[in-house]
């Protein structure tokens, strides 16, 4: 040992030595790379739910939940009015703070409570609905703003409502639906502008705080710049109608963002033909996105026509796919259309579609949003819109379904990427709900429901459509189409997302997040 | 016609005696009588005195007995001359005074001058170096302190030289005529040393007398007692504290009344004023002495009672004639700046030229000619400073390194949170019992935000500009400070430059800028000190021990991991030197306990939940560690994350150090360098294996210890290289591939680091995480909830009305508080309804702030919240605002009574090691004591003299 160290390569081997166990002791002690879990976000009940019917005076007004929820629940409709007493609404963003600003923390949060409660018990709800699997159906008497449904506990998951008019002659002939909507921030709509039809927007704040909505139009020629400005403030619990020609009387096709700088906004927006051409309220349509599925379209007979906005500051060719029955595919002489920056471009497709259940898959290089027009047939036209809309992972619910002599209510199912299956399931009015029924979609098909009416479901009924797991996205609508003497009725409105599971993102306390994340390029 | 009688006193002075009764032998004069008392001596002393005076004339006295009452037993029994007329004289001499042959005859022919003289001294010169001025008479100030009008280690030209008229002489070779002695009853025996000379002679002024200082006659005077140079039997005490008391007891007894009562006044604050100016100095022992001894002055008032009676007469009217002699007022102002400009100098902070050993004292080891350098060249000479240019140097590779972080908004990023907030702020947040920030929470504050705030303080209270200078600067910080502490270690210059340089351009050091480690910054500065400070803490030095205590509890604070590193390495020099060297396991036991003393309860913390030993200081981040980091990355000195140039880089250094190990002498440093490395490595491998819950560790600390000992080991017998390049041949070749191979790694990390920049996650331009108009709109008390999407996960935390600042990541909220805001923050990014924006609101939260683009969901579940308005929204993040009542959580108001405590013992315990590790006097570092032999004989007695040295 003693000449080890003593040579002079002695130490140098040592030292080598030591350097290759460290670099053992490393290289066995590395792990195995981890493939990074991600992180699953958590399904959870809805807690409560608010939407606003725009204009129900004179429709009949579905509300449904889907049954499973437990415990108690209530859904209270209230007639939307501007605060009675202007003093409160400022209380609730001022008074309400200097109280709590005096310290007592108890105090404060029962003043609250009482607050929330002066502020909805001061029009007194129309009806309460309590008990989820049931339809609660009512026509309502002409007259009147906007309505509230604000439901909480086990009324809140699932909860839909709709608002559905049926005029037989007048102006309004025709059936004219809309999904009651929830407050939001941004509402896109894209159909027939103030030119070729009588556009009304309808807006309603149903909150507390005041909104500072902003209405663009993009027309045919790129985006309507209005003179006059086009934002408007709506105070707590204030609804208006706007009439879109007043802003912007050219435009033949639109698409319309609704948008609030601050507070938020139910928006609906109804169009008007005319006499003996059609009405019907525009859903709302999923904001722009690179691929948009416009689904839902009947298989009646009547045009089609698609109505294709992109709102960005680029040209764009939206390349169009129909997912029918039979399969997926591009449309003869339809497989694309151009659409300028800033502009709305319409495409006939009553030859490609028209007479077959459809969902139409848009693709383009930029953010666009789509809507399609489909007009009945007979000597009086209604119209009907779709737009595009999101896949119905979590599920979805429809309000209003019926079944009489003269109308049918259709469901079409689109599976235009993977297979999928989907259980679809009534809810009566009265009585208990049938056992769902199983659809199978096969991947890139389109499928289209006649809907039978259930056991005390014959006055109408709810529509719970629920894709089973390991199903690829389903994209639907529902579609009411009444024959009458003068021509075909109808409207329709696309499967949206229900409101009965929210997801839960995974949280954690981080201090690290006053920082962006840093990646290394 | 004079008669002297010669009385010689001695005590354990074998060593002088011979000379000094040569001497007194030898006079021109011839003496009449001389005498030779022995003290009780045990080096055969008395038997010289018999030898050289006769048995006859040589008195023994106990041990125990001290000068004047030598004196005054010899003058008991000694007859009167027998010449009437004559004139009496009466010359004392220490054993330890050689007069000169003429002196007698001088101090004579100068009484024979003035008739009214009857106390007479020579001028006393240095007994060893024989042209140094002692004393020229001596004169006190009003505070007792002894003034001989010299400067220190004043030589005698010959520039003093005339017949001084005094207020004291000394004892050594005093003249005085007996009648006087008589009359005055002669030396106080109370005053058995120091001091008494000038008792004496006061009162002989006060009696009408003269004292003169005669400089034609010359005495060589050791002044052994008060040098320590042999044990005084007369007394136990100090002989500081004996000088010191004597001088306050002789200027009380002495002064009239209201003097004195001014004389209390001034000597009680003067004493107190030392006391406080010998605890700063780290000379605890002298301000021991200087409280004693005013306390046994005042603590005898019977003594001094009894001493003021037996000077009462002519005590008032003689006293004119002596307060023109005291030393003047306006000296002592004076003293205070000669001794501040001593101290900047790097002198003794409490010098006094007028202390009886002021030759020894100051035997100064500068070279006379720097003296000469400084004035006129100092611009040259520290510009001409290898370490200088270094410095400037590496200052520019850094600057064209954060060329992107110079300039701009918040400094932020990886580990360290925006930088806001100033020094008090900060203060704040680390008295402060309970922390409202966030959740609120009871934690302490981790000690490094102390740290921070010491150093913002000297930073005019800017903290950005605090951690810019210590996180941007770190590289030409730790360059400088490897230079610098390197300078006892590696003699080569050429050498300690490379180190220096290389050290400073570790791939840790890139690392820790690019990820924010304020922390590893701070280290990689701090590292080469403790080293430095180590290698003379193993030898025995208290000062570097409580030194490097210190700074490590300030590198432990922000990485906790060092002090694990230091602590094993210390423990291992314990076992190899305590033993060998004297105090220094004493001194280790000092530099590693103090860390752990100073932050007591917070290492507790650590301990309890030992992940955050592998954490340092400020925000956690995943991705800027690497789990999996390769072996050759490890063992390349690479710690992985951002910032990290090519592993290769390093390779020059690990050749040259592997070079090293071919030496066949000196191995020494080469092999325990070695060893430091394989240690670091190892540990890194461990630290980078492991993780604290999730979060992977940065092994950047052991990987930096583990650099510095490869670069000692390379650097040290780097000084050979001349020898081979001298050599010719094959050699020099083998010289210069070495130098090429040393050289490359820091210009490759330089390279490196310049082109790619240094920002990784630190950025300049962080942005505030308070948007402005949540700023603006909140109130008192009132919280933002910041969520940040990533990962698919969301990302929380609560900021209350201000950004959060460095170390409140660091606080541990109530745990069901905590529990429940996760709960209603996970409700509230789900947007599913529900009480949770009530209960975020019941918790303060009155803003919700996204920033950066936010995703569909989540901005969905935020703007269909019926309690929540939308405030703003953009591609730079969108912000909302609770409609409902928010509560504000009440201000805590009891205050945590124990933490109260502890910051009070830790500001006094921080005191109390800054006191003894703080540089004082420049003492010799004890290691270079080793070998010295005194020429006089005396070894370490000079040494000891200059710790130990009396105020006088």
């Amino acid at each position: 040992m003693r000449g080890l160290i003593e040579n002079r390569f002695g130490l140098l081997a040592l030292v080598l030595v030591a350097v290759a166990a460290l670099y053992g002791v490393a290289y066995v002690s590395r792990p195995a790379p981890v493939a990074h879990a991600e992180l699953k976000p958590v399904r959870a009940a809805v807690e409560s739910v608010t939407t606003v019917c725009p204009a129900p005076s004179g429709a009949k007004v579905s509300v449904v939940t889907p049954p499973g929820a437990t415990g108690p629940g209530t859904a209270a409709l209230t007639p939307l009015t501007p605060d009675a007493d202007k003093n409160d609404s400022k209380n609730a963003g001022k008074g309400g703070d200097k109280s709590d600003g005096k310290g007592d923390g108890k105090g404060g949060d029962k003043s609250d409570g009482k607050q929330g409660e002066a502020g909805s018990a001061s029009p007194a709800p129309l009806d309460t609905v309590s008990g989820p699997g049931l339809l609660w159906q009512r026509r309502l008497p002409v007259g009147g703003g906007p309505l509230t449904v604000a439901a909480t506990g086990s009324m809140a998951p699932g909860l839909e409502t709709a608002q559905t008019t049926r005029e037989e002659s007048g102006a309004q002939r025709g059936l004219a639906g809309v999904r009651c909507v929830e407050p939001g921030a941004d509402a896109w709509f894209v159909g027939p502008g103030p030119a070729a039809a009588e556009v009304a927007l309808y807006v309603a704040n149903a909150d507390r705080a005041p909104a500072d909505v902003s209405i663009m139009i993009y027309s045919g020629e790129g985006p309507v710049l209005s003179e006059r400005g086009n934002s408007l403030i709506l105070k707590p619990g204030e609804s208006r109608v706007v009439n879109l020609r007043e802003m912007a009387p050219s435009p033949l096709v639109m698409a319309l963002e609704v948008s609030t700088g601050t507070g938020r906004v139910a928006a609906a927006v109804r169009a008007a033909f005319g006499k003996g051409r059609g009405v019907d309220w525009l859903p709302i349509s999923t904001p722009p996105a690179t691929r948009v599925v416009v689904p839902g379209i009947p298989g009646t007979a009547g045009l089609r026509e698609l109505y294709v906005a992109a709102p960005g500051e680029q040209d764009t060719v939206v390349q169009v796919k129909a997912v029918l029955k039979d399969g997926s595919y591009a449309l003869k002489n339809k497989e694309s259309v151009e659409v300028p920056a800033g502009s709305t471009a319409s495409l006939d497709l009553s030859t490609g579609i028209g007479g077959q259940p459809a969902a139409l898959v848009l693709t383009a290089d930029v953010p666009i949003v789509a809507g399609l027009k489909v007009t009945g047939t007979g000597t009086s036209q209604d119209v009907a819109f779709t737009a595009g809309a999101p896949s119905i992972d979590l599920g979805s619910v429809v309000a209003d379904g019926r079944i009489t002599k003269k109308q049918v209510s259709r469901l079409v199912l689109s599976a235009p990427f993977e297979p999928a299956t989907v259980q679809v399931r009534l809810l009566p009015m009265r009585g208990t709900a049938p056992q769902p029924v199983e659809v199978r979609l096969p991947a890139g098909r389109t499928r289209e429901l006649k809907l039978t009416p259930p056991p005390g479901g014959e006055a109408g009924f709810g529509v719970v459509v629920q894709p089973e797991p390991g199903s690829g996205p389903v994209y639907g609508g529902r579609a009411l189409d009444e024959s009458a003497s003068d021509g075909q009725m109808i409207t329709m409105q696309p499967l949206e997302m229900a409101r009965t599971w929210a997801l839960v993102p995974p949280t954690t306390d981080a201090p690290s997040a006053v920082l962006p994340q840093w990646r290394s390029s | 016609m004079h008669s002297v009688t010669a009385i010689v006193v001695a005590h354990d002075g074998a060593r002088w005696l011979q000379e000094t009764l040569t001497a007194v032998l030898r006079q021109t004069r011839p003496l009449d009588r001389v005498v030779g008392v022995d003290n009780g001596s045990r080096d055969g002393s008395g038997r010289l005195l018999a030898q050289a005076f006769g048995e006859h004339n040589v008195l023994s006295l106990s041990r125990s007995a001290g000068f004047g009452e030598a004196v005054h037993e010899v003058l008991r029994r000694l007859p009167a001359a027998q010449e009437q007329q004559a004139q009496e004289w009466v010359w004392l001499l220490h054993d330890d005074c050689a007069p000169d042959a003429g002196a007698l005859q001088a101090l004579l022919w100068a009484a024979d001058q003035d008739p009214k003289a009857a106390i007479l001294g020579p001028k006393l010169c240095d007994w060893l170096d024989r042209r140094v001025l002692l004393e020229i008479g001596v004169t006190v100030s009003r505070s007792g302190r002894r003034d001989t009008g010299l400067e220190p280690r004043e030589y005698d030209q010959g520039q003093h030289d005339e017949i001084h008229d005094v207020l004291s002489v000394s004892t050594a070779g005093m003249l005085i005529r007996r009648d006087v002695w008589d009359e005055l009853s002669g030396l106080d025996p109370d005053l058995p040393l120091f001091r008494d000379d000038l008792d004496l002679c006061w009162r002989a002024r006060v009696a009408g007398h003269r004292v003169l200082n005669v400089t034609d006659a010359v005495a060589w005077h050791a002044e052994a007692s008060s040098r320590r140079r042999r044990r005084i039997s007369t007394r136990d005490e100090h002989p500081r504290r004996l000088d010191r008391r004597n001088a306050l007891f002789v200027i009380m007894a002495n002064l009239p009344f209201w003097a004195l009562v001014r004389s209390v006044v001034r000597n009680v604050s003067g004493s107190l004023v030392r006391t406080l100016l010998f605890l700063l100095a780290k000379q605890p022992a002298n301000a021991l002495d200087e409280v004693a001894a005013l306390g046994s002055v005042l603590g005898h008032p019977g003594r001094l009672r009894r001493a003021r009676k037996a000077r009462r007469n002519g005590r008032k009217q003689g006293y004119p004639a002596v307060a023109r002699l005291l030393t003047p007022p306006g000296a002592a102002l004076r003293r205070l700046t000669d001794m501040v400009q001593g101290f900047l100098a790097g002198g003794a902070p409490v010098d006094s030229a007028g202390r009886h050993h002021a030759v020894a004292a100051d035997s100064s080891d500068d070279d006379d000619g720097d003296e000469l350098l400084t004035d006129s060249r100092v611009f040259q000479r520290v510009l001409g400073s290898p370490g200088v240019l270094l410095t400037f140097a590496l200052v520019a590779v850094a600057l064209l390194a954060e060329r992107r972080l110079l300039t701009g908004d918040l400094l932020g990023g990886g580990l360290l949170v925006p930088v806001t907030g100033s020094a008090s702020d900060l203060w704040r947040f680390y008295l402060e019992g309970h922390h409202a920030a966030g959740l609120g929470s009871d934690t302490w504050a981790p000690p490094y935000v102390a740290v921070l705030a010491g150093l913002s303080a000297l930073f005019l209270g800017k903290t950005w500009l605090a951690v810019g200078v210590l996180l941007l600067g770190c590289v030409p910080l730790a360059g400088l400070s490897a230079y610098a502490a390197t300078k006892r270690i590696i003699p080569y210059t050429p050498a300690r430059i490379w180190l220096a340089a290389t050290y400073a351009l570790l791939p840790v050091a890139t690392g820790a800028v690019a990820g924010g480690r304020i922390g590893t910054a701070l280290l990689l500065v701090l590292l080469p000190v403790y080293a430095g400070l180590a290698t003379r803490v193993v030898a025995g030095s208290r000062r570097a021990a409580w030194g490097l205590g210190l700074l490590l509890a300030v590198g432990a604070a922000f990485v906790p991991l060092v002090y694990v590193l230091v602590a094993v390495l210390g423990a291992l020099a314990a076992v190899s030197f305590a033993g060998v060297r004297k105090g220094a396991g004493l001194s280790l036991a000092i530099g590693l306990g103090t860390p752990l003393l100073l932050l007591l309860p917070w290492l507790a913390e650590v301990v309890r939940e030992p992940g955050r030993m592998l954490m340092e200081a400020g925000l956690r981040d995943v991705t800027l560690a690497d789990p999996r980091l390769g072996p050759e990355s490890l063992l390349l000195l690479s710690p992985g994350g951002p910032g990290v140039p090519p592993v290769w880089t390093v390779a020059g250094l690990i050749a040259v150090a592997l070079t090293a190990l071919l030496l066949r002498r000196r191995r020494m440093h080469v092999v325990v360098g070695w060893g430091v490395m394989l240690f670091g490595v190892l540990v890194a491998i461990v630290v980078s294996r492991l993780t604290a819950g999730s979060m992977p560790a940065w092994p950047g600390v052991p990987l930096a210890f583990a650099a510095t000992g490869l670069l000692l080991a390379a650097a040290h017998p780097a000084h050979r290289l001349a020898r081979l390049r001298a050599a010719g041949g094959v050699r020099r070749i083998g010289a210069l591939l070495i130098v090429v191979a040393a050289f490359a790694t820091p210009l490759a990390s330089a390279g490196f680091w310049i082109v790619s920049g240094a920002d990784g996650p630190l950025e300049r331009g962080a942005r505030d995480p308070m948007p402005v108009l949540a700023t603006l709109g909140t109130r008192e008390g009132e919280g933002t909830l910041l969520l940040r999407p990533r990962d698919g996960e969301v990302a929380y935390t609560l900021l209350r009305g201000r950004a959060p600042l460095i170390g409140e990541s660091d606080l541990v909220p109530a745990a069901d508080a905590r529990g429940r805001f996760g709960a209603a923050v996970a409700g509230l990014a789900s947007g599913r309804g529900g009480p949770y924006t009530q209960t975020l609101a019941s918790m303060g939260v009155r803003f919700v702030s996204v920033p950066g683009k936010i995703g569909p969901e989540l901005r969905r579940a935020l703007d269909s919240n019926p309690e929540m308005a939308r405030m703003s929204l953009s591609d730079s993040g969108g912000l909302w605002r609770v409609t409902v009542p928010v509560t504000v959580p009440p201000p805590s108001t009891g205050a945590d009574s124990t933490h109260r405590i502890w910051l009070w013992a830790q500001g006094a315990l921080l005191v109390l090691v800054l006191v003894l590790a703080s540089p004082g006097a420049r003492t010799a570092e004890p290691e270079e004591d080793y070998g010295e032999s005194s020429p006089d004989g005396t070894p370490r007695g000079r040494r000891r003299a200059r710790e130990d040295r009396v105020p006088a």
